[in-house]
């Protein structure tokens, strides 16, 4: 069944390994494992992608263990769309928010305990400090010239953008009139939606992006105005819109688009608001973790979760419904594409890492926290 | 749910007897156990409270008092925490007061089954109390608003949401606890002097009042403590009742500022040893009550506690127990179920609203399939193994007369003082740099339950411990019997009924545990009510609601069975 396809040793994949390799000694990076990867393996053809995994050993490993930012549903919905293509690899996952999960598997690895073997989070921040911390094995996936450089670590090896996750504003038809709906993001700070407005925890890592995107364009100020309307923070783009559905709130600033789809499908009243300024977006990104329990059923998740194949699971699944950056993406089941969608990232990934305890600070005190 | 003062053991009647007897071994080895246990995780809890250097570094890289002072910045929390917890504790107060009142002292008809029902909502855990009050109280969507409004009605009529909408959540399934504590005293109540008031000539009302009131003040004293001790760490409630109206209470803010990245997990820490400190000194000033003898209606003279016959008042009464059990028990249950059946759970749903499809899912999802198998699996580990070691350490402190015996009570009471969140984090801390690697597997959880049950267990078996002449072992001592062959064939025995108690008990309270398995479960130990925590951050509230369905249904399958297979031995051992 397998194919094998010519390895392609290039002088570049050599030098992002000599440059993976300065990275190393915190949390226990092998170096060995750079070039081990590099050189001992040629990529099969499984199923309909290509793979540097060794797909007998890593059904011989016969397990996954899945960290992820993602809602209970959404993350089952990863795995078992992997289960499906992989029967053999018995998955199980924890699931937290992005601020929460970072913690555990810090604080795990910092006791010497090495019980997972990917990761997917929801902000780039701790994905880059994870990285800066050796805490990805280096693996540079068969499927990665799908992707553009933008959508990957750098240097390309530690992770990927799995999907995007836009957000515009989201109200409640029967409680506001299409008259009064708000047309863009400086309508989320008028007084009238005091008290009946919504966002996100401060471990959600697009709420981080929209703080820190919204403050470039309209300054400080945008979200002292927005703190006087006593919003209403919950974990999980779910429970905006459970709330929202019922019309506990009737606005929401954060209103996740994969959100809106579901709930539109189960005949919720509420409608999306995309604002010209654009959408706010977050990368979700996956990768494998060094010093992973099963190393081989990781790098096939990782090429799983890059392929078309897993593309189109993550583009489609109703508890998912993320963008695909892949270049060659088919559009989303609402039949718009990640690329037709005008999405506010921060400029500058950087700047945006700096910023998070100042956004930290101002959130939780915004929520009285 | 009871401290016990440990008898006085007079110096001449002390234990002498070989340095290495099995007693000895047997006493301070479990005693061993239980220090372990306890004061391994209370160091980290302690070390994590004074790290003021950077919080993802362990061991910590800084010592300070920093922690402390910075929790000035919460006084709002501070005193949420003391508005909420006060109110739940008073209305516990009022409703176990009036309901042991009602049930022990006055003839209302069928009371004996009340009695039993009362227990009921300590079953359905404050989870599930909080799902179903939600759905029934929140200001837009709550079904007693919807109802309310297409009446004709404005706004809203209740808002669960508010900070004494929290308390009656937290009294209504909480609070149970104080119609166990407060009816334990009334039915030990003398009735002589209730009677010789009435035969003074004063009304039932002023008998009540000036009588049976003051006669009870010391236990309700004592469970007022125990009960504000409780509110004070309560978790589930404030969790899904508060955060919709950004209402914090010290254990959820514990458990957001944990959550948040980067951590401020020394911040918690502080908040929860601080937590811990009040928690102690009330419990150090219930403990003085109760061995105090404050309970000054319990004599060794013979008496029934007498029913008084209320009249027709009888059926007003009838009407308030049926009134509690339906906002505890009937109505939540009724509610959890008419959302569960739902899309999205409307008071009025259309047609096309229902589906099953919740119950689809939620037997596909790990909550069901793994987490529940797990937990029951756990509550039996933690029940059985509980009752051995929760036994012999009751044995140990009220029985034996080892020395030391005292300060073990001390630390086995200690979890009692600390909430379980605050408590699992010194545990996580502990048990992952633990050599052994049990971090993220159902070992961890069944060492965290029967560390965090200790004194539920020990009390439990103690209160029927100390119900049993010592005589009786003593005799079998004189007759030449070992410790072993008494503990076996006299001490075990007469414990059974208390100890088959206790392992329901145990069995129960592992169940419904959230605080201490939120932290530490794994992607392979997960297990049902933190999952069913997570389900309701995740997913929709009609997902949530059925998966509590679900839980309840099968917990009280296993309890029915359970309850008939222990009378089924009972019933052959009588034989």
């Amino acid at each position: 069944m397998a194919e094998l396809v010519n390895l392609k040793l290039t002088r570049r994949t050599l030098l992002k390994a000599g440059t993976a390799m300065t990275a190393l000694p915190f949390l226990g990076i092998g170096a060995p494992s750079v070039l081990a990867q590099g050189l001992s393996k040629s990529p099969t053809k499984v199923l309909d992608f290509t793979t540097n995994a060794d797909v007998a050993k890593a059904e011989q490993e016969g397990q996954l263990v899945f960290y992820c930012h993602e809602n209970e549903a959404g993350t089952a919905g990863i795995m078992e769309g992997f289960n499906k293509d992989f029967p053999k690899i018995k998955t199980s996952y924890v699931r937290a928010q992005t601020g929460a999960l970072y913690n555990k598997i810090l604080s795990e690895r910092s006791a010497g305990r090495f019980d997972v073997d990917a990761i997917q989070l929801s902000d780039l921040a701790p994905a880059v400090d994870f990285q800066k911390k050796g805490g990805y094995e280096f693996y540079v996936s068969p499927e990665t010239s799908a992707y553009k450089a933008d959508h990957l670590s750098s240097p390309a090896g530690s992770f990927f953008w799995t999907g995007v996750d836009p957000a515009g504003i989201a109200y409640n038809t029967d409680k506001v009139s299409s008259a009064d709906a708000p047309k863009g993001w400086q309508d989320i700070v008028n007084p009238r939606w005091k008290g009946s407005i919504s966002c996100k925890i401060v471990a959600s890592g697009l709420q981080f992006v929209q703080w820190y995107t919204l403050r470039k364009i309209y300054g400080a100020s945008f979200w002292r105005e927005f703190a006087k309307l006593n919003p209403h923070a919950f974990d999980s783009r779910v429970q905006l819109f459970d709330r929202l559905a019922k019309g506990d709130d009737r606005i929401t600033a954060i209103g996740e688009y994969p959100a809106y789809i579901l709930f539109k499908g189960k005949g919720a009243k509420v409608a999306f608001v995309a604002p010209p300024d654009g959408l706010v977006a977050t990368p979700l990104v996956v990768g494998a973790v060094n010093r992973a329990p099963h190393p081989e059923a990781a790098k096939l998740f990782v090429d799983w979760a890059m392929s078309k194949r897993g593309q189109a699971w993550y583009q489609s699944n109703p508890n998912l419904y993320y963008g695909s950056v892949r270049t060659d993406a088919p559009p989303m089941p609402t039949g718009v594409r990640l690329a037709d969608l005008k999405l506010l990232y921060p400029a500058d990934w950087d700047d945006y890492s700096a910023n998070r305890d100042v956004f930290a600070k101002e959130w939780n005190g915004m929520l009285g926290l | 749910m009871e401290w016990y003062a440990r008898p006085v053991i007079p110096a001449a009647t002390k234990f002498v007897g070989s340095p290495i007897s099995a007693q000895k071994l047997a006493g301070y080895g479990v005693a061993a156990v239980a220090a372990v246990l306890v004061l391994y995780p209370v160091f980290f809890l302690l070390q994590a409270s004074l790290d003021v250097g950077d919080p993802l570094a362990r061991p910590p890289t800084a010592y300070g008092l920093d922690n402390f002072s910075g929790l000035f910045q919460f006084p709002q929390i501070l005193l949420n925490t003391l508005t909420v917890s006060l109110a739940a504790a008073v209305m516990a107060l009022v409703f176990g007061f009036v309901m042991a009142w009602i049930l022990t002292r006055t003839n209302v008809p069928g009371r004996r089954m009340f009695e039993q029902l009362m227990v009921v909502p300590y079953y359905l855990t404050p989870l599930l109390g909080a799902l179903a009050w939600s759905l029934l109280g929140s200001p837009e969507s709550g079904f007693i608003n919807q109802v309310w409004r297409a009446l004709g009605g404005q706004s809203y009529l209740i808002n669960i949401n508010t900070p004494y909408g929290i308390a009656w959540v937290m009294a209504l399934f909480e609070g149970s606890v104080a119609f166990v504590m407060i009816a334990a005293v009334m039915k030990s109540m003398d009735p002589s002097l209730e009677e010789a008031s009435q035969v003074m000539g004063a009304s039932r009302l002023r008998t009540m009042l000036h009588i049976t009131l003051p006669l009870v003040i010391p236990g309700v004293l004592g469970a007022a403590i125990f009960v504000f001790a409780e509110m004070l760490g309560s978790f589930a409630v404030a969790l899904v009742l508060g955060l919709p109206n950004r209402y914090y209470v010290v254990t959820t803010a514990i458990y957001q500022l944990v959550q948040q990245y980067p951590p401020k997990i020394q911040v918690a820490a502080a908040m929860g040893v601080s937590l811990f400190a009040v928690m102690f000194v009330m419990l150090f000033l219930y403990r003085r009550i109760v061995m105090a003898g404050s309970y000054v209606t319990i004599t060794g003279k013979a008496f029934r506690p007498r029913v008084v016959d209320v009249g027709f008042l009888r059926y007003s009464l009838l009407g308030v127990c049926v009134l509690y059990l339906f906002a505890a028990v009937l109505m939540p249950l009724t509610t959890l179920l008419y959302a569960s059946v739902q899309k999205i759970a409307v008071a009025f749903p259309t047609a096309e609203n229902l589906t099953l499809a919740n119950f689809r899912m939620a037997m596909s999802m790990d909550a069901v399939r793994s987490a529940l198998g797990n937990s029951l699996l756990l509550g039996f580990g933690t029940a059985t193994i509980g009752v051995v070691l929760m036994g012999l350490l009751a044995w140990l402190i009220y029985r034996s007369r080892l020395p030391g015996s005292g300060l073990i009570e001390y630390i086995v009471m200690f979890p009692q003082s600390v909430p379980r969140l605050v408590f699992a984090f010194g545990m996580m801390w502990a048990w992952v740099v633990f050599p052994i690697p049990i971090y993220g597997t159902l070992w961890l959880l069944l060492i965290a339950y029967l560390t965090v049950f200790l004194p539920l267990g020990v009390r439990t078996i103690a209160g029927v411990m100390l119900q049993i002449d010592k005589s009786l072992e003593e005799c079998a001592q004189m007759c030449g019997a070992s410790w072993a062959f008494r503990m076996r064939t006299v001490t075990v025995p007469l414990l059974m009924p208390g100890l088959v108690a206790a392992w329901l008990l145990l069995f129960i309270s592992s169940i419904r545990e959230l605080g201490a398995s939120i932290l530490l479960m794994g992607p392979h130990s997960k297990v049902i009510t933190p999952s069913i925590v997570e389900s309701w951050f995740g997913t929709s509230s009609e997902l949530t609601a059925t998966l509590a369905l679900i839980q309840t249904l099968v917990v009280a399958i296993a309890m029915v069975v359970l309850v008939a297979v222990t009378r089924r031995v009972a019933a052959q051992q009588v034989d």
